[in-house]
Order: C-alpha cells, then sequence, then structure tokens
C-alpha cells in the first residue's frame, strides 16, 4: 500500500504543471474544435430544416458504401434528424480530432518529457514512479473534458437536444481518453516521443481503416475500433449509454498495463533497445542532405506504410460502392448530376483527397522538424562549418517535399492497385496513381509556408498546423455544410481538379506551385536575416 | 608579445534581445597564434559574442572583423577556417558519435584519417554508440574531436570541457599545445581558471556584455595589487599612509598587507628601517583576479588604488 502512494506522490504538482505548460495549447484546441462543430452544426441545421430534406439526404447517404467508409453506419438515418444527419458528418471526425489530441498530448506529458534532462531533475525530488504518467493522464483528461463540454454546450446552444449533445460529449471524452491511454503504452515501448507517437497514431490509423471495414460489412468487426466505440454510443438516434463503458474499461486497463511496464524498465529508456551505430560515416551520410534523408527517413518510412496500407483500403473499397449504384438509383442520379463521372471515381477521388491531406500534414510535420532542429542547437555546428543557411534549409525541403510527392505516388498507385485488383479494371492503377500525384501541388504549398513561417516568424511556426487544419477541415467538411467559397478557398486542396472524377485543369496547379515556390524562396532570404537558435 | 595581425576583432559589440541588452559595448582582440583566455560570470554574454562570430546572431552596433572577413555577410567563406565546440553539445540521437565526426569533417571538406583515429583514441571515445546513450562528457569529446581533427586555424571554444574528467582534461590541454605549436589560434571560453592559466596567452574578462579587463595574465597581474605578509622587530611606521597601500593588518610582528607595484620602493623601504626579519610576497592568482571582476571580493576587501578595475 505504502509503495503505491509513493509511486505517485508529487502527481498533483506535476498535474498544475502540465496545466500551466499547456495553458495556451488546450484552449486553443478546445475553442478550435468547438468552432468547428459549431459552425457545422449550423450549417447542418439550415441545409436540412425540412423533412423532405432530412429524408433526401437518408436516401443519398444510407447504405452507400462511399459514405459508410467516411463518416460510419450512418445511425438514425431510417427517420433522420438534423441531430442523426450531424453525427453522421461529424462524428467520426471530431473523434479522430479527440484521438490526435490524446495521443499528442499523453506523449507530450510522458515520454516527450523523459527525454528532455530536466525529467530527471523532476525525478530527483520525492516524485513517485508513476506520478509522471499519472498527472499527464490526469491533465489530458482535463483538457477532453473542457472539450467535451464546450462541444456539447455548443450543440445546445445551437438548438440540438440535450442528451444527444450530452452523449456525443461523452463519446468524445471516452474515445481521447482511450487513445490517451494507447498512448501511454506506446510511450512505455518506444524510448522516444517521434516513435511513441508514430505507434499510437498508427493505431489511429488502423482503427479508422477497422471500424471502415466493419461498418460497411455491418459485422461486428468495428468493435475492435476505438472509433466506432465513440459511435457505438449513438448520439441524437437513441443514445446507447452502456457503449461508453466499452472505451472507458479499456482505458483503465491499458493504463494499468502501461505502470507495469514502466515498471519493468529504466528511467529515459524503452523496451526496445538501441542498438550501436556504425564507427564511421557512410558516404551516403557525407553532407547536408545525407543529414537530411537520415532525419526524415523513419518518418517518411512509417507514413509511407500508413498512406499504402489506408490507399489500398479505399481501392479495395471502391468496388462494393460500384455494387450500391444498382441498388440505389438515386445516387446514379446524383452523379450523373455532378458531371457524369462513375461513383468508383468519385470514391477515389476523396481517396485521393484524403492522401492529399496526409501527405499534406507529413510535410508539415517534416519541415517543423527542421525547427526542432535549431531550437534543440543541433544546427549550430553544421552553421559553423562552411555551409549556408539556404543550404541548410533547401536540405530539409528538399528531402521532406520529394518524401511528400512519395506519399501521394504510394498512396495513389496503392489505391489503383486495390481498386484495379477488385473491379478488375486495370487502367485504374495509373488514373488514380496520377490523380493523386496531381494533388502534389496542395501539400507542397502548404509545406512551403509552413517554411515561410518558420523563417520569417518562428515563434508562429506551430501556426503551420492550424493552416493545415483548417485545409483538411474544409477539404472534408465544406460540401456537406455548405460553407462560403471565401472561406473554402483558403484551402489549397480546393484548388485541385477532384481527379479521376472530374478532367484535369492546369492552371489551378501552375498557380500552386507558384505559390508554393515564391513561399519557399521568400523564407530563404527570410532564414539568412535573422539570428539563429531559440529566437 | 603581441603580433601585428589580429584574427579577432571586435570594436564595440552591441546586441539585443528584445529589451535585454545582452552585449553593451564588447571589445575583444585576439592576434594570430595565441591562446585567448575569454572569462566572464554566467550569462555575461560570451556565448552570445561566439554566436556573433559564427554568424548565427546579428550584432545590433559596432564593429566584427573575423579573420578577413565579417562574421554576418561571408559566414560560410570563413568557416572553412574555424572549427567550433558548444559548452552545451546537442547531437541527433539516432546517429553514432563516429557518424556526427564524419559528417562535421564532410562539410568542412574533408577530414585526416590518421589523426581522427588518434584523437578518438586519446579521448577513449567509443564511436560505436548511438549520440542519445552519450553522456555529457563523451557528447562534448565528439565535438572537441571533430573540431580537433580538422585542422582549422581559428577554434572557438565555447566552455569545450564542461563534463570532462580531469584526465580528459589533460589530454585537451595536450592537445590545444600543439595545435598552438603549429600556429594556430584559439579562443577559448571558460570557468577552469587552472586550463586557462596553463594554455593562454593573453585574457579578456568581460562582465554583463562589457569588456571589464584585458592583457597577459602579467599584465593583470601587475596591475593588481600583490599581498605580502612581512615579520619585522618593529612595527613598520606609516605603512598604511604610502599611496597604493591597503588592507594593513598589524598581528604583533606580523603585518599583513597589500601593495601595487609602484608603491613597492617606499614600502621596502619602510620594512627594512623596522628591521626585517622575513618577507613573503604573493601574486594574485587568477582566481583572485577573477572574483573582483566577477564582482565578488576576495575575503580581504580591497580599496580602490585609482586605476581603471576597481568597482
Amino acid at each position: 500500500m505504502r509503495t503505491r502512494t509513493e509511486s505517485l506522490a508529487g502527481s498533483i504538482r506535476l498535474l498544475r504543471l502540465a496545466l500551466r505548460r499547456d495553458r495556451v495549447r488546450i484552449p486553443i484546441w478546445v475553442l478550435s474544435t468547438a468552432a468547428m462543430v459549431g459552425l457545422s452544426a449550423g450549417s447542418v441545421r439550415d441545409l436540412y430544416a425540412t423533412a423532405e430534406q432530412r429524408s433526401g439526404y437518408a436516401r443519398l447517404v444510407r447504405d452507400n458504401a462511399a459514405m459508410i467508409v467516411q463518416a460510419g453506419p450512418g445511425y438514425g438515418l431510417d427517420e433522420p434528424t438534423v441531430g442523426a444527419i450531424l453525427m453522421n458528418e461529424l462524428s467520426v471526425w471530431i473523434l479522430i480530432l479527440v484521438a490526435v489530441l490524446g495521443v499528442m498530448m499523453t506523449t507530450r506529458h510522458t515520454r516527450a518529457e523523459e527525454e528532455t534532462l530536466r525529467a530527471e531533475l523532476v525525478r530527483s525530488a520525492p516524485v513517485g514512479r508513476h506520478a509522471a504518467a499519472v498527472a499527464g493522464m490526469a491533465a489530458v483528461a482535463v483538457a477532453q473534458l473542457l472539450l467535451a463540454g464546450a462541444v456539447a454546450a455548443l450543440l445546445v446552444a445551437t438548438g440540438y437536444g440535450a442528451a444527444g449533445a450530452a452523449a456525443f460529449g461523452a463519446a468524445l471524452f471516452g474515445v481521447g481518453m482511450a487513445f490517451a491511454a494507447i498512448s501511454l503504452v506506446a510511450g512505455q515501448v518506444a524510448s522516444t516521443s517521434r516513435a511513441a507517437n508514430g505507434l499510437a497514431l498508427a493505431a489511429l490509423g488502423a482503427a479508422f481503416v477497422i471500424r471502415a471495414v466493419g461498418d460497411v460489412q455491418g459485422g461486428w468487426l468495428s468493435w475492435a475500433s476505438p472509433i466506432h466505440w465513440g459511435q457505438a454510443v449513438r448520439a441524437y438516434a437513441g443514445e446507447r449509454w452502456l457503449a461508453l463503458a466499452v472505451p472507458l474499461v479499456v482505458c483503465a486497463a491499458l493504463v494499468t498495463i502501461a505502470g507495469s511496464l514502466a515498471d519493468r524498465r529504466d528511467f529515459g529508456g524503452g523496451l526496445l533497445a538501441q542498438r550501436p551505430g556504425r564507427a564511421e560515416a557512410t558516404a551516403r551520410l557525407a553532407g547536408p542532405i545525407g543529414l537530411a534523408l537520415r532525419l526524415h527517413r523513419g518518418a517518411a518510412v512509417g507514413w509511407a506504410v500508413g498512406v499504402a496500407a489506408l490507399g489500398v483500403f479505399y481501392g479495395i473499397v471502391a468496388d462494393e460502392a460500384e455494387q450500391m449504384l444498382v441498388d440505389n438509383p438515386q445516387m446514379a442520379d446524383y452523379l450523373a448530376g455532378l458531371g457524369g463521372g462513375s461513383i468508383v471515381d468519385a470514391f477515389l477521388a476523396t481517396g485521393t483527397l484524403v492522401i492529399g491531406l496526409l501527405a499534406g500534414g507529413y510535410l508539415v510535420s517534416a519541415v517543423l522538424r527542421m525547427r526542432a532542429e535549431e531550437t534543440a542547437g543541433r544546427v549550430d555546428p553544421l552553421l559553423a562549418a562552411p555551409m549556408s543557411r539556404v543550404r541548410w534549409v533547401t536540405s530539409h525541403l528538399v528531402v521532406a517535399m520529394s518524401a511528400a510527392v512519395a506519399l501521394l505516388l504510394i498512396g495513389g498507385l496503392a489505391a489503383g492497385v486495390g481498386a484495379a485488383l477488385t473491379t478488375g479494371d486495370g487502367a485504374l492503377v495509373g488514373r488514380v496513381g496520377l490523380a493523386a500525384l496531381a494533388m502534389a501541388p496542395a501539400p507542397l504549398a502548404l509545406g512551403a509556408v509552413a517554411f515561410l513561417l518558420c523563417a520569417a516568424a518562428p515563434r508562429w511556426a506551430m501556426a503551420a498546423w492550424a493552416l493545415f487544419g483548417l485545409s483538411a477541415a474544409i477539404g472534408l467538411l465544406a460540401d456537406a455544410l455548405g460553407l462560403p467559397s471565401w472561406v473554402t478557398s483558403v484551402s489549397p486542396y480546393r484548388h485541385i481538379p477532384a481527379l479521376p472524377a472530374v478532367p484535369f485543369r492546369a492552371l489551378p496547379i501552375v498557380v500552386l506551385l507558384m505559390v508554393a515556390a515564391i513561399a519557399a524562396a521568400a523564407g530563404c532570404i527570410a532564414i539568412t536575416r535573422r539570428d539563429i537558435g531559440r529566437v | 608579445m603581441r603580433s601585428t595581425e589580429s584574427v579577432i576583432e571586435l570594436r564595440g559589440l552591441r546586441k539585443a534581445f528584445g529589451t535585454t541588452l545582452a552585449l553593451d559595448g564588447l571589445e575583444l582582440e585576439v592576434a594570430r597564434g595565441e591562446v585567448h583566455g575569454f572569462l566572464g560570470p554566467n550569462g555575461s554574454g560570451k556565448s552570445v559574442t561566439i554566436r556573433i562570430l559564427l554568424g548565427l546572431l546579428r550584432r545590433d552596433g559596432g564593429q566584427a572583423r573575423l579573420l578577413d572577413g565579417d562574421p554576418w555577410a561571408d559566414a560560410v567563406h570563413l568557416h572553412r577556417r574555424l572549427a567550433y565546440v558548444p559548452g552545451d553539445v546537442n547531437l541527433w540521437p539516432n546517429l553514432s558519435g563516429g557518424e556526427v565526426i564524419d559528417l562535421l569533417a564532410a562539410l568542412r571538406g574533408g577530414i585526416d584519417r590518421g589523426r581522427r583515429a588518434e584523437l578518438i583514441e586519446r579521448f577513449e571515445l567509443d564511436p560505436r554508440k548511438k549520440a542519445s546513450t552519450y553522456s555529457k562528457g563523451n557528447r562534448q569529446k565528439v565535438a572537441l574531436v571533430a573540431a580537433l581533427a580538422s585542422d582549422a586555424e581559428l577554434l572557438l571554444l565555447d566552455e569545450p570541457t564542461s563534463g570532462l574528467d580531469p584526465l580528459m582534461e589533460a589530454v585537451f590541454q595536450d592537445c590545444i599545445l600543439e595545435r598552438k605549436a603549429a600556429g594556430r589560434t584559439v579562443l577559448l571560453s571558460s570557468h577552469i581558471l587552472a586550463e586557462v592559466e596553463t594554455l593562454c596567452d593573453r585574457l579578456t574578462i568581460i562582465r554583463a556584455g562589457r569588456t571589464v579587463e584585458r592583457g597577459t595574465l602579467a599584465e593583470l597581474r601587475h596591475m593588481t595589487r600583490t599581498s605580502y605578509t612581512v615579520e619585522t622587530e618593529r612595527p613598520v611606521d606609516g605603512l598604511a599612509t604610502v599611496p597604493g597601500v591597503a588592507g594593513v593588518i598589524v598581528d604583533g610582528q606580523v603585518t599583513r598587507f597589500e601593495a601595487a607595484p609602484e608603491a613597492i620602493g617606499e614600502v621596502l623601504r619602510r620594512v627594512q628601517s623596522a628591521g626585517v626579519r622575513s618577507l613573503v610576497g604573493q601574486p594574485p592568482t587568477l582566481e583572485e583576479l577573477f572574483l573582483r571582476h566577477y564582482g565578488v571580493e576576495p575575503a580581504a576587501p580591497l580599496e580602490p588604488s585609482g586605476d581603471a578595475h576597481s568597482h
């Protein structure tokens, strides 16, 4: 009993420290998510005001594999209410958002903290072995509660029912905490914060795919996915409160597992041991490009595996979408109205958008890596060598941007191969591959702007994530919510023709590439004019 | 003593971070072929100065010349000729020490394999370990080997031996003396005074972003009073009234005082006439010099002797 309390000594203090460190981050997460929900809630309420509009939506969406993959099983669409429609449009994305918050924030307060030298100072004080983990989880719980509460309050304020709002808020909290616990376990296995985040986000990717396959099949497979646990609460579709027990029980179990893993490992180490490296550098490492390749290699390979898996998945499901067409004449009319593309093409265009967004997310994180190198002081010895700043930044940009384009190609080809295998149409491989490649200007523009921020306004470098988040939200939700075009035009992805569903247009591609080139060039100029370091 | 060509020349250097003034008219001159000690309390601006010399920070005012160029504008060109060791070495966690050494060398345009091997052996470094598993001292060794293997004409060392054990400290001192014998120039920022005393020809002491003292160790000592202990048959007459003498303490037949060099003649005359039995003079240690300039006075308080370095 004594050891149990001792291992938690100092938790309260550490919790206060964690909340103090995140006093800006948590409000940003809460407010931006709440804003997104509020905006969507308002649009859905207005777009589907009449029963006729609502049943029209339901006819288009129900039993439509393409929609099920993106949105979920579509609970409550038999007699659709605005609440059910809103949940179908929004819930999966907000669940993913709280999962990302859970993963990133947990790692930030546990494994990432352990990598720093200050963690030893903290541990040398009378602070228990599990105090940091408990404090970190408690801080995440506070953030998730605030977020869930804000979302629920906003739903009620926009005129949605209170029971559904409470159910959705509770679902967000449960799923967010389940992923926090997954991240906590990942932080015991991996010895670096990047690897821990990578493992936990890979679990999130797998959770998305598993629930998509499960929802399309309509079987029990979905229950293997934490995202489904949130949707299974069925907010605004005859709430099933008992489903909430699943994420909370799993969270408790994972926290226990993490605790026993922590007892078995060294402070600062992971369960996976470090191997010795080379005594001498190979010729490949000689120079800035070699170093950048080495630094970006691990993350790029991880993203490539994820994108390839998602691509294959989208490709294989595309065939299901086509079979649905036979049963759903409305959908055929809808697509005909869109300009005559096939439903497979429309579905694959959504797939390439998701792959493009992932490539953009990778590129933003890779560009910010450059800034991390600078603040950690690792760039000083490089710049103390006869290497210009421009050469340093271009080495990172060239490697990161090439990797992003490679991700697009890998994801596109994987989707094409998946679709070709199930539909028997071999030409899809090239078409979808090219469609994904045509996405390139959007992530490149995003990456170049992120770089410009790092170079010209390094304190605001993290705002690149806001830009990415906005682009993703617009890309995935704009059509369903009927957002005005001046809002949607902020996202570079909106300007790319939705291949292969619509014909190719070169102009927006060229304009976006020019934006990227100008931002990159401006960044190269800005970086030579400022102080290097923790500016 | 002073070579005609200076390798580093900083005049009235100023640098502000927001409203905080980091450097406020700093002066530094390092002659070719010398090992120059760069001293000052924590936060006095040593690292900022070195980062300006490296072109990582931009000066807000004053003149700076490094080798034959401007440290900001000609950074890349100048860096071919210098090597740098930071006091807080942060390395890429997934690269081994050997890889880091080779990478930095490759950026500088190659490395003498023999010297690399020799230095790794002398510093007892395991080049196969990943940087994330090195101790602070070992990370420091990686940076030292990379810099010393480069044969650069100027070494900028910012507390390069923090974290080294005494054996490695001795190896480091040998290496620096070898570099000096080979005609290389070294700017050494350090808090290890024995190291500075052994290695450095000249010193610059800074405080709060300003140069408070510079010169050879002998010159600096010359400007400071030496402590004397004399034993005399009779009390020494009027010692305290001699200009340049301070801190007179009489303890029976033993008198302790401090005297500036210009007062020595008069002091000796008076001591002699008091029937001197023994006389011991102790020049100020670097530590005493240091403490004076760092703002903490040594045990016996000194009165201002009228020259510039009082405070």
